[in-house]
């Protein structure tokens, strides 16, 4: 179905007064009946059972996490299947599959609703490989993945996508995502929305919710089947391996990982235990589920060093005064982390915004669920890394809708702080923005009162690309035209580079004069 | 047989609200347990609050701080009616039950959850438990059972146990459990699916 059809049918469907009757899981409908009514209104599924799609995640020099979920019924609070479902798995060398290299079965639990992770060991580094599933007589389609190097690297290209509301928008940047030629993609959080149904559709949104607010297993199950109801992310998974983070969407909006109450805390488990279970998340080991650890330190050969941060898990209140967003334990592996920091660049893959942000000169922080909710953790970090010596530090963001350029200081109210690191705060896939009158209005504002604060950018939806090499660090915002078309092309906005061993961040002279709502320079 | 070791919390140091140091049986991961004496008065649950029949001298609780974390690994039989082999055919099952409550109408609570893994260490399959709401309870003290029962994946080795305490608020963590088990039981395969 094309672009023009699909709206076109949206628009017929909500003036004819049927969309409400129509969108899944409304009252009256089968999990049968609202997927096809789903389907005809534009999401649509890979063949059962592995309707869900293919992933890969976390990979290294040896290994790689591949990934499926057996979902015949995508929707349906119960799958049509044995309670344990066996599962083959193939890695092979070409996308044909004749050059394999290693296979084996699993088991998929109705558990773990028929999810099945498979940590593939005794790969070559810097290699692609292809992989597929078979269950039930059938087979996945096939996906395909990346080794990590090691040694001596020349270069590396990756992706950062974050904040996907599914109403709010089609996934044109996932599409882009799954077209670019990248080594490997980090989702920054809010990969799911827990809210139920926003309505409004298609006025102000493109499509919706399947039902009320996630508090189960079974609830959580369906809103990530239905948020892989959008062909573009299963390809963009399909397309390159996955490192993984959350942010509070995945639960629910700004919670704090520590809150004790029992409905909370069972809610969260039911969350988690579904994000393990549609994630390509390589479990750590120790940990146990349904507390999956996510927060890890990768490395791309000599040329890069991940640290992926877990910034809901652990964190307290906001605006304590001992407050901490990372937990005592995550903290202290993370300083380790940068005692031990080899010579590479550094990214930290944050979830939510690390620089400090004032609304208006001399004004309150915009919000504290972000780093500025934990100021003496965050000077605390900072001052380490100062002190530490580290260099060639940079932190992508997610979380904000919008587009962010920001020089990190230890202490960001003192012009005479070093520069000591840049942070790039993505656009987001899909997730509303502010208005382009509040972000022409606000943009010099905040450029104002965050002296540090280098770019601003609200009006736009789409990812990042970084391009890496041992001399320079480069972010390619690339944005979509229009989220409402699941096709809308995909261009570049402008790009930031960082060069090695210089503290900062200037803009590529040829996009200097691209659209955005503040620019320092 | 129960596989979870110390399940109902009589073995080794406690018998007061105060945290211990180890627990018998069982990794402390976080915070620090309480093996509280029913017994001991002050509001914890008492011989005649709603708990388990047989319920010995003490339970678990959360102690003082705000998360309490416990882990027991359990490897699962090698032989026998629920041995690898019968698990590798598609024909044992595990129940999982506990005895979960907490304070009055306060939302302290406890969660019990088992994680089975295969022989590289990747989970399988996942049950939990709880915790119990004050809803649940009535905003009753004591302790109710929940139990869940399902088939051990193909290739099952071990198990983890985990038992979570969290607090709502205040500084007591009280979720109570007691009377914790995990047992196999050897039942005719018909839940393997066709490859």
């Amino acid at each position: 179905m094309t672009a023009l059809s699909r709206r076109d049918l949206l628009k017929a469907a909500g003036a004819a007064g049927a969309l409400n009757l129509a969108w899944p899981l409304s009252a009256g409908l089968s999990p049968a009946q609202a997927r096809e009514a789903a389907e005809a209104l534009g999401a649509d599924y890979d063949p059962a059972p592995f309707t869900l799609g293919v992933a890969s995640g976390d990979p290294q020099s040896d290994s790689v996490l591949l990934w499926t979920r057996l979902a015949p019924d995508p929707l349906a609070a119960q799958q049509p299947l044995s309670e344990i479902v066996e599962v083959g798995w193939v890695v092979a060398l070409d996308p044909q599959l004749r050059q394999v290299v290693a296979r084996g079965t699993t088991t998929a639990s109705a558990t773990l609703g028929h999810s099945v992770h498979v940590p593939v060991s005794g790969l070559r580094p810097a290699t692609r490989y292809w992989y597929v599933f078979t269950a039930l007589g059938k087979q996945s389609r096939i996906g395909r993945t990346r080794t990590a190097p090691v040694g001596s690297v020349a270069s590396v290209r990756f992706a950062a996508a974050n904040c996907q509301a599914f109403h709010d928008g089609f996934y044109a940047a996932h599409r882009g995502i799954a077209r670019e030629n990248v080594d490997f993609v980090v989702h920054l959080g809010d990969y799911v929305y827990e809210h139920g149904k926003v309505g409004g559709v298609p006025a102000d949104h493109v499509r919706d919710h399947e039902g009320s607010a996630a508090f189960t297993v079974a609830d959580y199950r369906r809103r990530h089947a239905l948020y892989k109801g959008d062909r573009s992310l299963r390809d963009a998974h399909a397309a390159h391996p996955w490192f993984l983070t959350w942010d509070d969407h995945e639960v629910v909006n700004d919670y704090s990982g520590t809150g004790g109450d029992a409905p909370f805390v069972r809610r969260r488990a039911a969350a988690y235990q579904a994000w393990y279970e549609n994630m390509p998340h390589r479990d750590a080991g120790h940990a146990v589920l349904p507390d999956p650890e996510i927060h890890r330190v990768r490395r791309w050969g000599d040329l890069l060093e991940l640290t992926v941060l877990d910034l809901r898990s652990y964190r307290s209140a906001q605006n304590l005064k001992d407050g901490s967003i990372l937990g005592t334990a995550q903290k202290s592996w993370l300083k380790s982390t940068v005692d031990r920091a080899p010579e590479a660049w550094h990214v930290w893959a944050n979830s939510i915004m690390l620089s400090q942000l004032r609304g208006r000169p001399g004004g309150s922080y915009m919000f504290t669920d972000q780093w500025d909710g934990f100021l003496a953790e965050r000077k605390e970090i900072l001052n380490h890394i100062h002190t530490s010596g580290m260099k060639d530090f940079v932190v992508i963001t997610g979380d904000w809708h919008s587009a962010f350029v920001d020089d990190i200081r230890p202490d960001f109210d003192d012009a005479s702080s070093p520069v000591i690191g840049t942070e790039f705060t993505a656009h987001s896939v899909t997730s509303s923005a502010y208005s382009a009158a509040w972000n022409q209005t606000n943009g010099p504002i905040m450029g104002a009162a965050n002296p540090h604060l280098k770019y601003f950018e609200g009006n736009r939806y789409g990812y990042d690309v970084y391009e890496v090499t041992p001399t320079r660090f480069s972010t390619h915002m690339r944005v979509i035209a229009d989220r409402r078309d699941p096709v809308s092309p995909v261009t570049t906005l402008t790009t930031f580079h960082v060069d090695r061993g210089r503290p900062g961040s200037y803009e590529d002279p040829a996009t200097k004069n691209s659209p955005a709502q503040w620019r320092r320079d | 047989m129960n596989l979870i070791v110390n399940g109902d919390a009589e073995s080794g140091p406690g018998g007061s609200a105060d945290p211990v140091a180890a627990v018998t049986g069982w990794e402390i991961r976080e915070g620090g347990p309480a093996l509280v004496a029913y017994g001991l008065g002050g509001g914890y649950p008492t011989a005649s609050d709603p708990g388990p029949a047989t319920r010995g001298s003490r339970f678990f609780a959360g102690g003082h701080s705000a998360r309490t974390a416990l882990v027991q690994a359990v490897a699962l039989p090698a032989t026998g009616s629920t041995g690898h082999a019968a698990v590798d055919a598609g024909g044992v099952r595990y129940t999982l039950s506990g005895w979960l409550g907490g304070y009055a109408g306060q939302e302290d609570g406890v969660r019990l959850s088992v994680e089975f893994r295969d022989a590289a260490g990747t989970p399988v399959a996942l049950s939990v438990l709880g915790p119990v709401t004050a809803g649940e309870r009535n905003s009753r003290t004591g302790l109710f059972e929940r139990t869940v029962t399902a088939t051990v994946p193909r290739g099952a080795r071990t198990a983890r146990v985990l038992l979570v305490f969290s607090r709502a608020g205040g500084t007591s963590n009280d979720g109570y459990a007691d009377a914790l088990s995990l047992t196999l039981t050897a039942t005719p395969n018909t839940s393997r699916g066709r490859k």
